[in-house]
């Protein structure tokens, strides 16, 4: 008996498939700090590049390496940068062998998925970024994005906190930033060796301290970092006054697909991979059961 | 709906002719151990197909969306890596697939074809599919002790999402077109032309055989109000969570479950396939992250986002109905009897006040409905 076949891509464009990733290859790899790599990379078909380039802050990507599997990355750099990155922390399978790739290895990805922060819906408002350890990850894009429309927001100010001073990230750009004065940086750390001449204690130890003068009318404050952090800060901003409104974070989840389709992300009724990754802290509360 | 009637002697030639057209058959067999399975029929085989018979507990939701199934070939090492997609489908005809599980693939169409991203694999092999449904009639044989598919309103008789039903009225068998695919194997001499008289005998039967069932209801309307709201009697979640072994079963039964895993397994030296594999909200890795966090980790909660995703009203209105189709399979497989009708009837009812043992029943006995009483 002769069985008939059907097959798609007679019919559909490649490019219909969600599924199927593009190749990118990796431009350079420096250590951010120990265990944590930056990667600059791009799309080897030019017109994937250029349309990749639509991502918004806050969006994702989900990244093939090969063999090892397929993981979701935020976009650490903003569209106005030249250069794609991704920064990654090897805790994973995926990650792991991401950390593998050198320049000029390939791998793959597709999208870039989710909601994004509405950064236009944010214009003439000031803004707080509050990062613990790498949750300064997919914060980087926004604060970066910020910078490069520096006139359409108020005072940016960054607080920025780890375990120690090796465990700062994106160190030499908040420097170069704040001698620029465009922005305001704050940086702690948990555990100072001698010589640190900054601010010892948590993230939330610098929120209240007069000389940051964090503003709280008019702002939105971004808040990204392990769990424990967020709880603290949300807490500390919403006793200096912050509406749940006003308050933006990114959830991270376990998930397969980027598009809604495999399940692993969903929160009450919100899919992070499409509904989010962004909420504001007041949709957190209403979600349930997210950090 | 056109409406044809056929001998008995002639249904399994429907089998004959969907095979002269080039489709790979599946139907349902009796195994070695009495459990019934969906197989392809062969030569050697086809006259033991089992028109009737308890719905095998494999549901063939796999022939649209297989347990594993390959989403890309990968080759090469370094810069040399290529890959491309694996989409293509076999024609695969399910001959005598029940009307819960037609309800099942009606609810992965909508979920996998719809929304913002259409999922090219899932519509490629259900456009190769065709589905004949056979209507459950025998009480005991086709219409098992867990089936309860008037209370989803998925059966006995699907009314929609078959190609071709087929059922049984005794001395001969009524056959409904659902889709042109369907209508056009009516051109067949096997299909005489239907009387109302048959049709009204359908509406008859169907009427008795409604009767039949053991879970004659299941208050899902409860359970959807109380889900909805937020409204679940305290400690419910936590009782179903003690009673869950966390084994997944219910999830690899269930006609309507869609989630699944996405992994890469290489296939010799120079080859590796990226598979989609089903995947099951009961077991605790399915949150949990790179790292070790998991944000849902107790088993109550996994149980409980279970049961928001299929019963809440906001999927419900996303999906046009309830994620269940009534099949019973959960049931049947749960050793700690929390499948859906316990569920719901632990929802409406709360769990049971410590160290009374005689409140609860999940499950409603037959000598509760026996004895006239509502369980």
């Amino acid at each position: 008996m002769s069985t008939a076949v059907v097959t798609s891509a007679a019919r559909t464009a490649v490019h219909e498939n969600v599924y199927l990733p593009k190749r990118a290859v990796i431009d350079r790899v420096s250590e951010e700090i120990a265990g944590v790599k930056t990667f600059r990379w791009h799309l080897e078909d030019p017109a994937e590049q250029a349309a990749f380039r639509r991502f918004r802050p806050g969006q994702f990507a989900q990244v093939s390496v090969f063999g090892a599997g397929e993981f979701p990355l935020s976009l650490p750099a903003s569209p106005s940068e030249p250069d794609f990155l991704f920064t990654v922390r090897a805790v994973g399978t995926c990650s792991a062998a991401l950390h593998q790739l050198g320049a000029g290895d390939v791998f793959a990805v597709r999208g870039p998925y989710g909601n994004g922060f509405p950064m236009d819906q944010y214009r003439g408002k000031e803004l707080v970024f509050v990062a613990g350890g790498i949750g300064l990850i997919p914060l980087r894009s926004c604060i970066v994005y910020a910078l490069a429309h520096r006139e359409e927001y108020g005072r940016i100010v960054v607080i920025h906190g780890a375990r120690t001073p090796n465990d700062l990230m994106y160190l030499p750009l908040l420097e170069e930033l704040q001698r620029s004065g465009q922005l305001e940086v704050h940086l702690t750390v948990d555990r100072a060796p001698a010589g640190w001449t900054g601010n010892v204690g948590v993230v939330g130890s610098l929120l209240s301290k007069p000389e940051v003068r964090l503003p709280i009318q008019n702002t939105v404050a971004f808040v990204c970092g392990p769990p424990v952090m967020f709880r603290f800060a949300i807490r500390d901003l919403l006793a200096l006054g912050l509406q749940g409104k006003d308050i933006v974070s990114t959830l991270e989840r376990y998930m397969k697909c980027g598009v809604g389709k495999c399940g692993h992300c969903c929160i009450g009724m919100a899919y992070v991979c499409t509904d989010g990754p962004v909420f504001t802290y007041e949709q957190i509360v209403q979600l349930g059961e997210s950090i | 709906m056109k409406a044809r009637v056929l001998d008995s002697a002639d249904v399994l030639r429907v089998v004959d002719l969907l095979r002269s057209l080039g489709y790979q058959v599946m139907a349902p067999f009796v195994e070695e151990g009495g459990d019934g399975a969906f197989a392809l029929v062969t030569d050697e085989n086809r006259d033991d197909i089992a028109l009737h018979i308890h719905n095998p507990l494999y549901p063939p939701k796999r022939f649209a969306l297989p347990a594993i199934e390959p989403l890309l070939e990968i080759r090469g090492h370094g810069a040399e890596t290529r890959f491309r997609p694996l989409v293509e489908a076999p024609r695969v005809a399910v001959f005598g697939i029940r009307s819960c599980d037609v309800a099942g693939i009606d609810h992965l169409d909508r979920f996998f074809l719809g929304g913002a991203y259409r999922d090219i694999y899932y519509a490629t092999r259900r456009e190769a599919l065709l589905l004949v449904n056979v209507v459950c009639t025998q009480p005991g044989v086709d219409i098992g002790e867990a089936c309860f598919c008037p209370c989803t309103d998925t059966g006995p008789a699907a009314r929609e999402g078959f190609d071709l039903q087929l059922m049984d009225l005794g001395d001969e068998w009524l056959a409904l077109a659902g889709t042109p695919r369907g209508e056009a194997l009516f051109d067949e001499a096997i299909f005489r032309r239907a009387t109302p008289e048959h049709v009204e005998r359908r509406r008859a039967l169907l009427d008795q055989l409604r009767t039949k069932f053991r879970t004659y209801t299941s208050w899902f309307a409860a359970a959807v109000s109380r889900i909805t709201r937020g409204e679940v009697p305290e400690g419910t979640w936590e009782e179903i969570g003690r009673r869950c072994l966390e084994c997944g079963g219910c999830t690899y039964v269930c006609p309507a479950c869609t989630c699944f895993t996405v992994s890469d397994r290489p296939d010799g030296p120079d080859r590796t396939e990226r598979v989609r594999i089903w995947d099951s909200c009961a077991l605790s890795g399915f949150t949990r992250m790179a790292g070790g966090h998991n944000p849902r980790k107790a088993v109550h909660d996994r149980r409980n986002r279970r049961f928001y995703r299929k019963l809440s009203q906001p999927f419900i209105d996303r999906e046009r109905s309830v994620a269940c189709v009534g099949c019973g399979r959960c049931a049947d497989v749960c050793h700690g009897d929390v499948g859906m009708p316990a569920v719901v009837e632990l929802l409406r009812r709360g769990p049971a006040p410590q160290g009374d043992p005689t409140s609860v029943a999940a499950s409603p006995q037959r000598s509760d409905l026996e004895a006239g009483g509502r369980p």
